[in-house]
């Protein structure tokens, strides 16, 4: 006797979809892991250790989900903003006042920015006190440190564009900080600006990475940190000091 | 055999002093673990997938009710000719704009952010051996360093903040720019890095552990520095107490 939910299963179209079992077995636990595309940034098995809640707090997981929360808040957004001197604010204003759970919308993705700076650099202190960043995870630990200036960067070119007083003063004494380096100085600003002072070239620039440049490498060098720590062999967590060097192969039994 | 050194089969794993070991077969295979101790694993899914579940739905949650709670700033339409005072960036570039008040541009804007940055990044290849990589703060003494050294560095960026605002060394950089560009500078690095360094140098400190004394330095001086800049600055960059700002001015408002 077939009951509904294996004759689900056993479809040609189930079976086309999932290449693996119920996952209640190592081999069916396995497959699970390498065969999504997101699981497969993840290792398919992690020590004991590095499950411990007080080694990570989670910190770098829940710096991935605020950006995805940014994503999708992000999104929704822009659907009722125009990056355009004349119509930012009021389109701000609108979205806060006229658009159904606009300002709830505002709010998360404004307090989600604060949040990953907070949750990046949080994450960036633990993997240096609990030296995850010696052999092998001197890369990801590079490729960590890139993410943290690309946050920062976001959350920098998100601040001007409701073009308000506190975003147009932020980013003015922001730049004028960048037009202090020696040489470069000046013509880093106007690259960055399109311009002397914060305008509509600023606002473009500033709309072009923060919905699109920033946030595609931020996707691409997240996943390759996730899957690059699996391939340094998970979290760095030891019990013992005896575990930390797991040196085979340079003599066979 | 003297009993100093390791036998061979100990080196890759330590034998539990609880446990008897004994040959049970011998199998002809080619499985990653061969060679290889007994490891404390478990398989991924069901445990991290839940666990990544449980955060995910935490987070959601958590920044629904915030957002219920607290409305994003919108301050009036931006008005090039009305500067705003005081004008701000953002919180995570306060350190820098707070350094701006105490330094050089150059120095405060460039060179310090600069260094910092190659630091970081240069930090894997200086302090390399990763016999206690995933410990927090490595050593027996780690957390004590750490603990002193940021009392220290919140002190002394305190005092130093304080100590620039009452005796006015911007004022006096533009009757002589070398106090600006060279003293104020030194002042900073001979308190911050010199004294703390130089007492840590007569305990024959491991790489390790300089580099938790120096990190630990510039984290806390960067969290002192921006809660000084956001919080403690008012009206034409001044220091006052937050909840005692003139002219009505709320530091919490530039969130």
């Amino acid at each position: 006797m077939t009951t509904w939910s294996q004759r689900i299963t056993r479809s040609r179209v189930w079976r086309s979809f999932f290449r693996h079992g119920w996952p209640d077995n190592p081999l069916d636990r396995s497959l699970v892991m390498t065969t999504n595309i997101f699981f497969h940034l993840h290792p398919v098995k992690v020590s004991r250790a590095s499950l411990k809640a007080t080694y990570s707090f989670g910190l770098g997981i829940l710096a991935t989900i605020l950006f995805g929360i940014l994503a999708i808040t992000g999104t929704l957004i822009m659907f009722y903003y125009v990056p355009s001197t004349e119509r930012a604010y009021e389109d701000i204003i609108f979205l806060q006042t006229k658009v159904p759970y606009g300002q709830l919308m505002r709010n998360m993705h404004r307090w989600a920015a604060h949040g990953m700076v907070l949750v990046v650099v949080l994450h960036m202190v633990r993997v240096f006190y609990t030296g995850a960043y010696k052999p092998p995870r001197e890369f990801n630990w590079i490729v960590g440190v890139i993410l943290l200036l690309l946050t920062l960067g976001a959350s920098f070119t998100g601040y001007l564009l409701p073009w308000d007083q506190l975003s147009y003063w932020a980013i003015t004494v922001g730049t004028n900080i960048a037009g202090y380096a020696p040489f470069i100085g000046p013509d880093l600003r106007m690259m960055l600006l399109g311009g002397v002072e914060v305008g509509q070239n600023a606002l473009t620039r500033f709309y072009a990475l923060h919905i699109m440049v920033i946030p595609g490498a931020l996707l691409l060098l997240i996943s390759l940190h996730i899957w690059r720590v699996r391939k340094d062999g998970g979290l760095a967590a030891q019990r013992k000091a005896e575990d930390s060097l797991n040196i085979v192969g340079e003599e066979t039994l | 055999m003297s009993q100093e050194t390791t036998p061979k089969q100990d080196e890759r794993f330590a034998r539990g002093p609880q446990k008897t070991y004994s040959l049970m077969e011998l199998v002809r295979g080619t499985s990653p673990m061969v060679d290889k101790g007994p490891d404390d694993t478990v398989f991924s899914f069901p445990v991290v997938a839940l666990i990544e579940l449980l955060l995910l739905l935490g987070t959601t949650v958590f920044l629904l009710f915030f957002s219920l709670l607290r409305d994003a700033p919108l301050e009036e339409l931006a008005n090039p000719d009305i500067v705003t005072n005081p004008a701000k960036a953002p919180w995570y570039f306060m350190a820098l704009q707070e350094l701006l008040l105490h330094m050089h541009p150059v120095l405060a804007g460039i060179i310090v952010p600069g260094v910092v940055v190659v630091f970081l990044i240069i930090l894997p290849y200086i302090d390399y051996d990763n016999s206690d990589a995933g410990r927090w703060f490595a050593t027996k003494r780690g957390p004590k360093w750490v603990f002193f050294t940021a009392l220290y560095t919140t002190l002394a960026q305190a005092f130093l903040i304080v100590f620039d605002e009452k005796m006015g060394l911007r004022g006096l950089g533009a009757a002589s720019p070398l106090i600006l560009q060279v003293i104020g500078p030194i002042l900073f690095g001979v308190v911050l890095f010199g004294i703390p360094m130089f007492i840590v140098w007569f305990k024959k400190p491991t790489r390790r552990e300089w580099m938790l004394v120096i990190f630990t330095i510039i984290i806390v001086s960067a969290v002192v520095l921006t809660i000084s800049g956001f919080l403690f600055r008012g009206p034409g960059m001044h220091l006052y107490a937050p909840w005692n700002m003139p002219d009505g001015y709320n530091p919490w408002s530039s969130l």
